[in-house]
């Protein structure tokens, strides 16, 4: 892989709210590519992870964790009733939940600062029940069941709760 | 008006480097007064920028970007400034450090606080 394409990798990982003035203080600090990739690997875990505390609303996420969780387990109750007295039954409909809400928090977290369209806002749950089906962490049927049950209540929430986004302020 | 937080000592040391850098206060030059003060340990990068972010959700200190500079590929600097809040914190941890100093110095007594500060200093 070329140092070109790294760089490029690296202002991809970067969340676009803070990729610019990042990437000028990395290049700033770096006269060497190899340094650049060194202090780029160091930095950008904490530029992301200080992203996603500034774009997640733990009263919103809980809400989902409750809807999501319970939207599956009531599709498996329906569908397969064996499935949840299994060992580790119980936890099965997390895994979606779960994926489900990781996919939302990166969704908040890569999204551009400034008020969001309600089309934006619906992106994030539409992607996240593509990684559902794709996971495949329950049978089809009940992934399906569970997630046109999910689909609209989490829908819902973000239209209702819009999602923290901070309002950086661009050039003076 | 608004009563400040009490700041982390790690907030302490990003406001002092926003305070003493004045207009040219931004992540790189934030960082290395940053190392500065809290040598000899050393700070990432990272580190600074996440208590930057934390020290604007706290409304104490405001940002905005400045126009591309070539030095930096084309990219524009976050810039950064203390808030009346945040000067105010500072104020407080300030004025705490300095308790803290004097209650040391009454006990340990005023030579040995010197010989600790000109090793400190000299680190």
């Amino acid at each position: 892989m070329t140092i070109r394409a790294i760089r490029a990798l690296i202002a991809l990982l970067l969340p676009p709210a803070c990729r610019e003035e990042v990437l000028g203080d990395l290049q700033e600090r770096n006269a060497t590519s190899g340094g650049f990739c060194i202090d780029a690997m160091r930095t950008v875990p904490h530029v992301i992870a200080s992203r996603i505390r500034r774009t997640a609303d733990p009263q919103l996420l809980l809400m989902h964790a409750i809807a999501l969780y319970l939207c599956y387990y009531a599709a498996g109750w329906f569908m397969d009733r064996a499935l949840l007295r299994e060992t580790w039954g119980l936890a099965r409909p997390a895994i979606p939940a779960l994926l489900v809400l990781l996919v939302l928090l990166l969704e908040d977290a890569y999204s551009k600062p400034g008020p969001r369209s309600r089309l934006q806002l619906a992106r994030g749950p539409l992607i996240a029940f593509g990684f559902v089906f794709l996971a495949q962490s329950l049978p089809s049927r009940i992934v399906l069941v569970g997630s046109a049950l999910s689909l609209p209540l989490t829908l819902a929430l973000r239209l209702l709760f819009s999602p923290q986004s901070t309002s950086r302020q661009g050039p003076v | 008006m608004a009563k400040p937080d009490s700041l982390g000592q790690f907030e302490q040391l990003v406001l002092t480097a926003i305070l003493t850098r004045g207009d040219d206060a931004y992540g790189v030059s934030i960082h290395s007064k940053v190392e500065e003060l809290a040598r000899p340990k050393a700070v990432s990068l990272g580190a600074v920028y996440v208590t930057l972010d934390r020290l604007e959700d706290k409304g104490l200190v405001k940002s905005w970007l400045s126009d591309p500079t070539p030095e930096r590929g084309g990219r524009a600097k976050r810039c950064y400034r203390l808030e009346g809040l945040g000067e105010r914190a500072l104020e407080e941890s300030a004025v705490t450090a300095k308790r803290v100093w004097d209650g040391i110095a009454q006990v340990w007594g005023k030579e040995w606080v010197k010989q600790w500060s000109k090793r400190w200093v000299t680190q």
